[in-house]
C-alpha cells in the first residue's frame, strides 16, 4: 500500500545491472543525463521518491566486482573502491590510526542499517552539506578517482564538492574510487554534533601530521555551510601544539572565522556556538591521547 | 519488469516485478508479509528492517530488483517450529510493546544483535539499535529483554511457564 503519492512510490525507470565498468560506462553513453548511478542508494532513492531526480534509467554499479575492492597502496595509502559500503570499510580493518578520522566519521554515520547499504562515494556524490564523511576525507587530502570516455583523472576531494547536491563528475563519468595517500605519524579525530536526528548541525574533522618535532594541523569544518570548509585560523591556533591554551584560543577562533549558514535545522549564530563546542571536544580529546 | 528470486524466510518466491518496486512494497503487498511495516519511507524509523542476505537493512531503501537471488528474513523467520525465540518471549514478560506496531522490526533487530553479539554491552545496545524508533517510547522494557536474554544462558523455564498459563 504505496498510497501511490511522491514520497512513498519511485519514479518509472529501467534498472541495470552491469558487470564491469565498460559495460556501465557504455550505458552512461547511452543514457547521459538520463541515468543515475547508484551505490547503496540512500541518497538516490530518497531524492527519487521526493522527485528531486526522476532519471529514466538507474545504473547500479554494485556488480562490478573491481569496485568492490579496498586496497592498500604502496607506502601505506588507501584506495577504496565506490562499491564499498561503509559496513564493509569499517570491518575490513584498514582504519588504522593514520586514518582514524575517517574510520570515526564513517562509523557515526546515520546508524548501522544504513552504513550497511551507504557507500563512501556515494556519501561523497551525495554532497548534501550534513554529510559526514567528505570533512575527514578532505583533512586526510584525499582525492576522487574517475572514469571517462575521455580517460581517467583525479580530483581533490576539496574540489569535488563544488556545492549542495552540486559535484564536478560529467554525466559520461564514473567516480571508481576514493584514494587517500599515506603519512606516517598521522592521527585524527572527528567531532559532530546532532539534534537527535542522523543530521549533522556541525562537524570537524582534525588530522596532525609529523612533521620533524612539529605536528602540523588540518582542520576541516562540516554541515556549517554548504560545502565543507578549511579553517586556517584554527590551525594556527595549534601549531605550537595542542594545550589547554591553544584549545581555548582554536574555539575562538573557530566562533570568530568559521563561517555558518542558516537553514531549516538550524541558525547561524546556533552553529558558530557549536562550532566552538565541538572543536574544543574533539581537540581536548587529541590532547588527551 | 523484472523476474526475481527471492528466498524469504526459507521459501523461494517468483515474482515479477517492476523495476522501480520498493522491497518494503514487494515484501508487504506482493507477498503479504505484514510485520515489514511502513511508516516514514524514508530511512528514518526503521520500522520496515529485514534482514537481506544475513544484514539487516531498512526495506524502504531498497528495490526489490537488488534482492534477486538473495535471502530475506523477517520477523516470521526467527521462531524454530512454532517456538517464539528467547528475546520474543522476553519482551512479552516484560512489556516490551505497547502499540505494537514497531515491535516486528525492534524483536528481529535485537534478534540479530544477540545472535552476533550474544552479550552486548549498554553502548553496543543503543548502537546497534540505533536506526529505530518506537514512538510509545518502550525503551526501557526493550532494554530490560535484550538484558535478560544476554544474561541467560538457556531458555527461561519461567517464562515458558507464565505463557503456558495465558
Amino acid at each position: 500500500m504505496s498510497f501511490g503519492s511522491a514520497y512513498t512510490t519511485l519514479p518509472d525507470f529501467d534498472y541495470h545491472k552491469p558487470k564491469t565498468l565498460e559495460e556501465a560506462l557504455d550505458l552512461l553513453k547511452a543514457h547521459g543525463d538520463e541515468a543515475k548511478l547508484m551505490g547503496g542508494g540512500i541518497g538516490l532513492i530518497a531524492f527519487m521518491k521526493e522527485r528531486l531526480m526522476s532519471p529514466a534509467h538507474v545504473i547500479d554499479i554494485k556488480g562490478i566486482a573491481e569496485l568492490r575492492e579496498i586496497t592498500g597502496l604502496p607506502g601505506g595509502g588507501l584506495r577504496i573502491g565506490a562499491g564499498v559500503s561503509l559496513t564493509e570499510l569499517l570491518e575490513e580493518g584498514r582504519l588504522g590510526e593514520e586514518f582514524g578520522v575517517l574510520r570515526e566519521a564513517v562509523s557515526r554515520v546515520a546508524d548501522p542499517m544504513i552504513r550497511r547499504r551507504a557507500t563512501l562515494v556515494g556519501n561523497l556524490c551525495e554532497a548534501i552539506p550534513w554529510v559526514d564523511s567528505p570533512p575527514a576525507l578532505i583533512a586526510l587530502d584525499a582525492s576522487v578517482e574517475c572514469v571517462g570516455p575521455k580517460g581517467r583523472r583525479s580530483i581533490p576531494v576539496s574540489s569535488f564538492i563544488r556545492g549542495p547536491v552540486d559535484i564536478d563528475l560529467e554525466s559520461d563519468e564514473i567516480v571508481t574510487a576514493v584514494v587517500i595517500p599515506p603519512a606516517r605519524g598521522r592521527e585524527g579525530a572527528f567531532e559532530k554534533f546532532t539534534a537527535g536526528s542522523e543530521f549533522s548541525l556541525a562537524s570537524v574533522a582534525v588530522v596532525l601530521t609529523a612533521e620533524g618535532k612539529k605536528r602540523v594541523p588540518k582542520v576541516v569544518y562540516g554541515a556549517v555551510n554548504s560545502v565543507p570548509a578549511r579553517s586556517v585560523e584554527v590551525e594556527d591556533a595549534i601549531r605550537d601544539g595542542l594545550t589547554p591554551g591553544s584549545i581555548r584560543k582554536a574555539a575562538q577562533a573557530a566562533l570568530e572565522k568559521v563561517e555558518c549558514f542558516d537553514d531549516v535545522l538550524a541558525s547561524s549564530g546556533y552553529r558558530k556556538h557549536l562550532v566552538r563546542v565541538i572543536t574544543t571536544r574533539v581537540l581536548g580529546r587529541m590532547m588527551a591521547k | 519488469m523484472t523476474e526475481i528470486s527471492v528466498r524469504v524466510n526459507g521459501r523461494l518466491r517468483r515474482r515479477v516485478v517492476k523495476d522501480n518496486e520498493l522491497l518494503l512494497d514487494f515484501l508487504r503487498d506482493r507477498l503479504e508479509v505484514r510485520s515489514v511495516k511502513a511508516a516514514c519511507w524514508r530511512g528514518e524509523c526503521g520500522l520496515c528492517t529485514v534482514l537481506l542476505g544475513g544484514g539487516l537493512v531498512k526495506s524502504c531503501l531498497v528495490l526489490a530488483v537488488e534482492a534477486d537471488g538473495k535471502e530475506v528474513k523477517t520477523v516470521e523467520g526467527i521462531t524454530q517450529d512454532g517456538e517464539l525465540a528467547p528475546i520474543q518471549k522476553a519482551f512479552i514478560e516484560h512489556g516490551a510493546a505497547q502499540c505494537g506496531f514497531c515491535t516486528p522490526a525492534w524483536v528481529l533487530a535485537t534478534h540479530e544483535l544477540l545472535r552476533t553479539n550474544p552479550h552486548p554491552s549498554d553502548a553496543e545496545l543503543t548502537e546497534a539499535v540505533g536506526g529505530l524508533v518506537c514512538r510509545c517510547g518502550t525503551y526501557n522494557q526493550i532494554r530490560e529483554a535484550v538484558a535478560e536474554v544476554a544474561s541467560t544462558p538457556k531458555p527461561r523455564k519461567k517464562v515458558e511457564e507464565g505463557l503456558a498459563q495465558r
